[in-house]
């Protein structure tokens, strides 16, 4: 005999063998807070939207920008963080958007796929981030490039001395460097967190994706 | 009318309860285990509760969201999970209706169901509730060929973890 039929013959009798969940226990239990991963995805893109946000707020409220604030930048750096904004925005409809499709109710392919599209956008805008930071550092280098006397006067200086070389070299290495670490220790944050909160979901859809192949 | 809905609700979940036990049989090995994810599955049926037309069976609409719960939405809250000694489940089989070589017969199918990943369960969980290809196929939203295939291959399956 075919060994599902066997259990199926079983899988049947079987209703009686559970326990009895009662009205009042259900009652109890949609009190209760969900701990779904899409829970934990919804957080944690709100996190890493705040976090970008705020970081871009500290910069422009600390104290070391101060003495760059007496140049002129503006021109520049206005145009950069109203683009900043808009993006940001646009990032955060596209993630509502893909956020409020996730449907327990679709089939489960469809439901992997909105729930990785969702995790993708923010993928997406921290990916920009990275680039916006790096379009944000050349934009500040160009300005005190221009404008700056005091760096001016050393670029000169380190230039009479034959030091050209080594002046801009420690200077593209010093903004390499902070960048590198950012994308570190972001590589590290998603590593973490949706190595481990995604892992079984990754699994599943890939298992899908195979059965696809199977014709 | 909120009121009425979760009234509603309740009434219709107590009565299909053995769905969403059957969706943890197989998705879970210990009591622990199974009431965690039954409480997670009845969560995420209430909060769909207010979209369900109607149209559909309810149990049909059951399965949907207890498979995906079970295969993609549900975390562990707990993590005693195989950590320490399981308690298996001790289903009460009556003499009379099983002899000792059936019972152990099941044990070891329920055993080799287990070593199946996610998907697979899906499969055989639709299969032992007696659901066309075609009903397999739009719940886990894979082709009806497909699904014919996998289902072959995982009797194949079950039949090398059963005869090593």
């Amino acid at each position: 005999m075919d060994e599902l039929e066997l259990l199926k013959k079983h899988w049947k009798k079987e209703d009686t063998q559970y326990p009895h969940v009662s009205a009042n226990a259900i009652y109890k239990m949609i009190l209760k807070k969900s701990s779904s991963i899409v829970k934990w995805v919804l957080i944690i893109s709100l996190l890493e939207f705040g976090l970008w946000t705020s970081l871009a707020l500290f910069f422009k409220g600390s104290k070391s920008t101060q003495n760059f604030d007496k140049l002129d930048s503006d021109y520049l750096l206005i145009p950069l963080s109203v683009l900043g904004y808009i993006i940001l925005a646009y990032f955060f409809y596209l993630f509502y958007r893909n956020y409020r499709r996730i449907s327990a109710t679709d089939s489960a392919k469809v439901l992997m796929e909105n729930i990785l599209r969702t995790r993708k956008t923010v993928k997406n805008y921290v990916l920009f981030n990275l680039l916006f930071m790096v379009a944000s550092f050349a934009a500040v280098l160009y300005i005190e490039f221009d404008q700056d006397q005091a760096l001016i006067n050393k670029a000169h200086r380190a230039a009479a001395n034959g030091e050209a070389f080594m002046f801009y070299a420690k200077i593209i290495l010093l903004v390499a460097g902070i960048i590198a670490i950012f994308a570190g220790v972001l590589l590290l944050f998603y590593w973490l967190i949706y190595g481990l909160l995604l892992r079984k979901l990754n699994k599943n859809y890939k298992e899908l994706k195979k059965l696809e192949l199977l014709e | 009318m909120n009121n009425e809905l979760e009234h509603n609700f309740v009434a219709l979940l107590e009565e299909h309860q053995n769905i969403v036990h059957k969706v943890c049989r197989l998705y879970t090995n210990h009591r622990e285990a199974h009431n965690d994810l039954f409480q997670e599955i009845t969560i995420q049926l209430w909060k769909a509760y207010p979209k369900f037309r109607g149209d559909a069976k309810f149990s049909t609409w059951m399965y949907r969201v207890g498979l995906n719960t079970a295969i993609t939405l549900y975390r562990k809250s707990k993590r005693t999970i195989n950590t320490y000694e399981l308690e298996t489940y001790q289903f009460k089989l009556s003499a009379e209706e099983y002899d000792d070589t059936e019972e152990q017969q099941l044990k070891l199918l329920y055993d080799a169901v287990h070593q199946l990943n996610d998907i697979e369960k899906a499969l055989v969980f639709l299969y032992l509730e007696d659901k066309d290809y075609r009903e397999i196929s739009v719940t886990l939203g894979i082709s009806e060929v497909n699904a014919r295939v996998k289902m072959n291959r995982i009797k194949n399956k079950l039949r090398t973890i059963l005869n090593p």
